[in-house]
């Protein structure tokens, strides 16, 4: 199975969102990583066919999305950013609708959905009406509905916002296991969310996707560029406007304070190991600014 | 899993939409209750009424209606000439009710023969006047004309139908009133438009729209699944308003008396060149009613899936059943200029009245075709656009 996105352009009004993406992916998780208004969403949402490219065509393989209609849709599990409830409905309704809506046979359907139902946590509670349910509640919700018909493409848009770290790790940990000749992305700008479990990893930002690597690359790609650098606190609040810190932790007298730079920052300063949050920040600071700058 | 109940219940099996619809019950049947007591006072006056009426009833009679002019000029003199004023007046009097109703009906009989005024700008009725005009446009030699074709047509059927007869209709009267005249367009048609209004505009208010997009049934059979629940809430409506005015309407008086008489026995219907009885009128109303309706919401579908709000498109779909009210009550000037849209207008094919009260005929390529056929052609063909827009607009949809 490969998903492959061509030449991909959107604008709204005047600005453009998407700058021409092109990426092909196969089975694994993706994980899809950039700040607020990278364009990640505006990606996800002509990936799940809501949303109409201005240019460009997503290849289902090999066949334009257009063409392959409901046949492609019927592919995918889509959780959106805000997931939406009808006042009324229940739980357990909100989940046999989207079963209706996913065309799925009746019996299959109440199997999964009691299935998922415990896999999310959420078997006591499917009585009650969804707009009473937490925020976590709501998206552990709409993370069943994306998972209901065993979907070939899971497309989920920041799955994990408004939970708690238990529930961050239990969704983690589905998703491990669901993953398997599967085509996961996973769009978020948490890099946690996405460090342990993506085979791939985008960056994105300002409409385009600068990397696609595993963790393990973007970790290699930052040897000799993450230091340790221990200063006063009075030095740190002029250091920190020169340079990118990516972590600042207290120690004795002084901190310790985590620089991300192409060479040596200061004379005291002291290689450590890399992580993917280093290389997040090192990407969008430092390449992002040169791309834009083109 | 069934779409189609899904949507349902959004629409119609909610709490919201049945208590609504539990309100507009107790309306309809108050509606119907009220008018019912209003035109005449009390069980007991209505029996006595139906005692007197027996005696008149049938072919005219001369004696019985230089009584009733007697009667109706005692009746002027005391409480003038308008209608409405007298009929509240002698609501609790059998005797002076009859009198007006058999003076009436002598002027029905007297138009039959003679024909409406010229001056009149109804459609030319009577035996009389349509014999003058064919035979001026047979002095013109215009016999293969459309108009030639359309009067001798009506001095046809007008013939055929013979001369009305005196029926007790009263309470009949009353029903076609409720169920075709301008207070039902606003008692039915506008809590239709609040009840369809969110149909679709539901699903972006709510951000459902992202998960039925994305899904395999969210372009095509979410829109057939919609479009069902739309007519059948529709029917639903219809029916309970046709329902409570009908029962309430004739329960004060526990009497159906009237139902087999000619329509033309009601004086709306009186120029009718449909030969249905009155039972018969009230089976084709009711399904005029459900088929106007089910246009109407059709329409609201429509609006609703072209808008982003629930309040908008029900603002939208009221704002286009007020313009077409509106437009049908101009002044014969422009009326006149923009016939087409008055006839088919939701305004008038509406009313039952305006469609089967008269003998109206349409010349397409030279067929003639009468007014209710033309509207359910021209209706049906709306709806079918509508329909197909309605599809079309979701296949295309996008978020953005």
């Amino acid at each position: 199975m490969e998903l492959q996105l061509e030449k991909i352009e959107k604008s709204y009004k005047d600005k453009k969102v998407l700058k021409g993406i092109s990426v092909t992916m196969g089975t694994g998780v993706y994980g899809l990583l950039g700040p607020n208004g990278a364009g990640k969403t505006t990606m996800i949402r002509i990936m799940a066919d809501v949303l109409r490219p201005d240019k460009g065509q997503i290849l289902y393989n090999g066949s334009d999305i257009r063409d392959v209609g409901d046949e492609y849709r019927a592919k995918i599990g889509y959780l959106p950013q805000n997931v939406g409830f009808y006042r009324d409905f229940t739980g357990r309704d909100y989940l046999e609708y989207s079963a209706a809506l996913k065309g799925m046979e009746k019996a299959y359907a109440k199997k999964r959905i009691e299935e998922l139902a415990y896999s999310v946590g959420l078997q006591d509670d499917l009585k009650r009406r969804c707009c009473t349910y937490s925020g976590g509640m709501q998206r552990r919700l709409g993370i069943a509905q994306a998972l209901l018909d065993n979907p070939e493409i899971l497309i989920l848009d920041e799955p994990t916002s408004g939970l708690d770290p238990f529930e961050r790790i239990k969704f983690r940990n589905i998703i491990s296991a669901y993953s398997k000749d599967r085509l996961v992305l996973l769009s978020t700008h948490i890099v946690s969310d996405v460090e342990q479990i993506a085979a791939q990893i985008m960056m994105m930002e300002y409409g385009v996707i600068h990397h696609m690597h595993s963790s393990r690359e973007y970790v290699k790609m930052m040897a000799g560029k993450v230091w340790l650098v221990e200063m006063p606190a009075e030095e740190l609040v002029e250091y920190q406007k020169q340079a990118v810190i990516s972590n600042v932790a207290a120690k004795g007298e002084l901190m310790e304070v985590r620089v991300i730079a192409e060479s040596k920052p200061t004379a005291n300063a002291l290689q450590t190991m890399p992580s993917l949050e280093d290389a997040y920040l090192y990407s969008f600071n430092f390449l992002s600014e040169s791309k834009e700058a083109e | 899993m069934s779409l189609y109940r899904f949507e349902l219940r959004k629409l119609l099996c909610n709490k919201k939409t049945i208590s609504l619809l539990a309100g507009l019950f107790v309306l309809y049947s108050l509606i119907g209750f009220v008018t019912s007591m209003f035109l005449i006072g009390s069980r007991e006056s209505y029996r006595f009424y139906e005692e007197l009426a027996a005696d008149y009833e049938g072919s005219f009679d001369a004696g019985k209606a230089a009584w009733a002019k007697k009667e109706y000029e005692e009746i002027s003199a005391r409480y003038g000439t308008d209608s409405r004023m007298i009929a509240r007046s002698i609501k609790d009097q059998p005797e002076t009710m009859l009198a007006l109703k058999y003076n009436e009906f002598v002027g029905r009989v007297d138009e039959y023969w003679n024909g409406t005024p010229p001056e009149s700008a109804e459609e030319p009725y009577g035996i009389a006047l349509l014999e003058s005009i064919l035979s001026e446009l047979e002095m013109q030699g215009r016999q293969n004309t459309f108009a030639y074709t359309k009067f001798s047509g009506s001095l046809k059927v007008l013939t055929a139908l013979g001369e009305p007869e005196f029926a007790n209709i009263l309470l009949w009267e009353n029903l076609f009133v409720n169920w075709g005249e301008h207070l039902m367009q606003f008692l039915l048609f506008i809590p239709l438009a609040f009840i369809i209004a969110p149909v679709f505009a539901v699903e972006r208010e709510t951000g459902m729209d992202h998960l039925i997009l994305s899904s395999r049934s969210g372009r095509r059979k979410i829109v057939t699944a919609k479009l069902l629940s739309i007519l059948t809430t529709s029917a639903v409506v219809v029916v309970l308003y046709v329902t409570a005015t009908f029962i309430f309407g004739f329960l004060p008086h526990a009497s159906l008396h009237g139902w087999d008489a000619a329509i033309q026995s009601i004086p709306t219907y009186a120029h009718s060149m449909f030969g249905f009885r009155v039972w018969q009128l009230a089976v084709i109303a009711a399904a005029w009613l459900i088929f106007t309706g089910a246009v109407y919401s059709v329409i609201v579908g429509f609006v609703s899936s072209r808008m982003k709000s629930q309040r908008s498109s029900a603002g939208v779909s009221l704002a286009i059943l007020f313009i077409n009210v509106g437009l049908a009550a101009m002044g014969d000037g422009v009326t006149q200029r923009i016939q087409p849209l008055i006839d088919f207008g939701l305004a008038n094919v509406t009313l039952i009245k305006e469609v089967f009260g008269s003998f109206k005929v349409f010349d397409v390529f030279g067929i003639s075709i009468s007014y209710p056929v033309m509207a359910i052609l021209i209706l049906g063909v709306t709806a079918v656009l509508i329909i197909f827009g309605i599809y079309h607009g979701q296949k295309n949809f996008d978020v953005g």
